[in-house]
């Protein structure tokens, strides 16, 4: 069987893997970097709240769902807030909230227009798939009091991916002009987002890399089920990749 | 559903494959880029046996190239997702192809069951390598003759004897071909020893010392020793089954004589209508593939949905009589030489 032994030594190959080993949670170095990013998390959490909300008016029909969607996010915040308070690190919520206000502006710009597709894409399928991603890496580095909540919280995050998705999938016809010209306008902030939380997350031993991957994983099943073919989202995804 | 997770041979020919399928976005990426691109599933194939039996599949692309092999971590993301994709899609058997199988065992992989969501069901995948192992065989059986080379008087060098398909092909070539003398050839010396006993027989030997005394030449190794290769030193007429990957031999040992065979390639008895082996660099894409895809194929047709190749050393000739009696039962053939030397008169008398 042709082998990796002359390429790669396989002792040093093995290095990486056990190298995901869990950083030292009490220095000055992570817990900066992780108040940027706990207040990324918190933000990410309070922007989807008052996003499900908002998407409440344009649907009024489901403002129950989309409430209680939102209280779940609320939640989640709380959680986040405690993991912070755990390592005693104070959120910089400032920096968050700038950080996702390219997103916060096209979100509120559509939300005036009463673009319900182009909220539910920044919404239910980028912002949703982004916290998935972020979360799913996050996990195996964690501190044990965050891996817990950490996981709790990503099991319901996958419901409102979906529910995006269902919403979505129900009117592809109507909407497809609309998606890919919200996935033209948004991707690429997704992007940015990513390369600029990317030094932070390596802090947290989490990688640009697999950050980006998970990411389009997630969005690219959740455009596979909203009816788009493998061309097309391999088409849209682009737009993240090239940034 | 069968599954086949392949990859291209170097990032240069996926930035073209890409191209030539409309996927000009990435075509145009560097290697960054497609170090976080997620796995595609780039086409959909159906297969229909000489039996009449229709088969379903899938091909995924892992979007690893072997520029990537370098990066332990990207490396194993890109299996792991790629396999994930596979399940997710409700695939029942896939093979890993290429580098995939190699980076699954290597890595240990194993170890990483849970993806995400999912948890890899490994009864869902096949290394593949018993219906290469057997169709290497084949190949030896059916050249050597050709080239006037009488097995029952001939030495057979295996080079790369104590892999999975290694010595999956020594244990047939003792016990069922017959052959004059194995020469066992790899780099450590307790799984040598080790094989040596179990064959009850075969010589263990240095690369250099194998290549001058081989009449047949089974290299089922990495190519990175193959530079070591002397041409001058072969015998001649000399059969060499290039089981490795990639499949470069004959650029390392050419020459009057020589005959390099690629190993471990079948060919199906129709066009099948797909894409994907033109990235393989093929000869024949529309009919031939790598045997371990083709493992995928056969298992679905015999309704095996399991993983009939995996982990190393658990490949038993009985499992190599089911999936060759497959392999001839669906209509694939062991690629041959497409133009043997004249068998010396020698041979005949």
């Amino acid at each position: 069987m042709p082998t990796l032994e002359t390429t790669t030594s396989v002792d040093s190959a093995l290095g990486p893997l056990e190298g995901s080993e869990l950083p030292d949670f009490t220095t000055a170095a992570y817990k900066d970097a992780y108040s940027r990013i706990n207040a990324i998390v918190i933000e990410g959490e309070q922007e989807a709240h008052d996003n499900y909300m908002s998407l409440g008016t344009l649907l009024p029909d489901q403002a129950e769902e989309l409430g209680r969607l939102a209280r779940m996010e609320l939640k989640h915040m709380k959680g986040f807030t405690a993991c912070a308070n755990n390592l005693g690190v104070t959120a910089d919520m400032p920096f968050a909230q700038e950080f996702f206000s390219p997103l916060r502006n096209n979100f509120q710009a559509a939300l005036k227009d009463g673009k319900v597709v182009t909220c539910l894409l920044i919404q239910a399928l980028l912002i949703e798939a982004f916290a998935i991603s972020a979360y799913h890496i996050y996990i195996p580095v964690a501190d044990p009091f965050a891996r817990k909540i950490t996981e709790g919280v990503v099991k319901d995050e996958y419901t409102h991916l979906n529910y995006g998705q269902e919403w979505l999938k129900a009117h592809l016809e109507e909407s497809r002009a609309e998606l890919e010209q919200a996935n033209r306008d948004n991707l690429p902030h997704v992007r940015r987002m990513l390369d600029r939380v990317a030094a932070d997350a390596a802090v947290l031993h989490m990688e640009k890399e697999d950050l980006i991957e998970d990411f389009l994983i997630a969005y690219q099943d959740a455009l596979t089920d909203i009816g788009f073919t493998p061309r097309e989202i391999a088409r849209m995804a682009a737009a993240a990749l090239l940034g | 559903m069968f599954g086949l997770i392949g990859h291209s041979t170097s990032f240069e020919s996926a930035r073209n494959l890409a191209r030539s399928l409309g996927f000009e976005e990435y075509a145009d990426g560097d290697l960054d880029m497609w170090c976080s691109a997620p796995p595609q599933l780039v086409e959909r194939i159906s297969v229909t046996s000489p039996t009449g039996q229709c088969i379903e599949g899938a091909y995924i692309d892992s979007v690893f190239v072997p520029e990537m092999l370098s990066r332990f971590k990207t490396a194993k993301r890109k299996v792991l997702n790629a396999m994930e994709l596979a399940q997710k899609n409700g695939i029942d058997i896939t093979a890993l192809g290429g580098f995939t199988s190699i980076i699954f065992e290597d890595f240990k992989l194993l170890r990483e069951q849970q993806v995400r969501a999912t948890t890899l069901d490994w009864q869902r995948f096949t290394t593949g390598n018993t219906h290469t192992a057997w169709v290497i065989c084949r190949q030896v059986e059916a050249n050597a003759p050709q080239l006037g080379i009488d097995l029952r008087r001939a030495k057979v060098a295996v080079v790369g004897a104590t892999g999975d398909i290694g010595s999956a092909v020594c244990r047939w070539l003792s016990q069922r071909t017959g052959v004059q003398e194995l020469l066992l050839v790899a780099r450590r010396p307790q799984p040598l020893a080790d094989l040596q006993q179990e064959l009850g027989g075969g010589r263990i030997l240095s690369l250099e010392d194998a290549m001058a005394e081989a009449d047949v030449v089974v290299w089922v190794a990495s190519l990175a020793q193959a530079s070591s290769i002397d041409p001058g030193r072969l015998r001649r007429p000399c059969l060499m089954i290039d089981g490795g990957y990639p499949k470069n031999l004959d650029t390392k040992a050419a020459g009057e004589g020589i005959h390099v065979l690629k190993g471990g390639i079948v060919e199906f008895g129709s066009d099948i209508g797909w894409q994907m082996m033109e990235a393989a660099e093929m000869a024949n894409p529309q009919r031939q593939m790598f045997a371990c895809f083709a493992e995928a194929m056969l298992l679905e047709f015999e309704g095996l949905r399991t993983n009939f190749s995996w982990g190393r050393n658990n490949i038993t000739l009985e499992k190599m009589d089911l999936i060759g009696a497959a392999s001839l039962r669906h209509g694939f053939q062991a690629l041959g030489l497409e133009h043997p030397a004249p068998v010396p008169s020698f041979s005949s008398t």
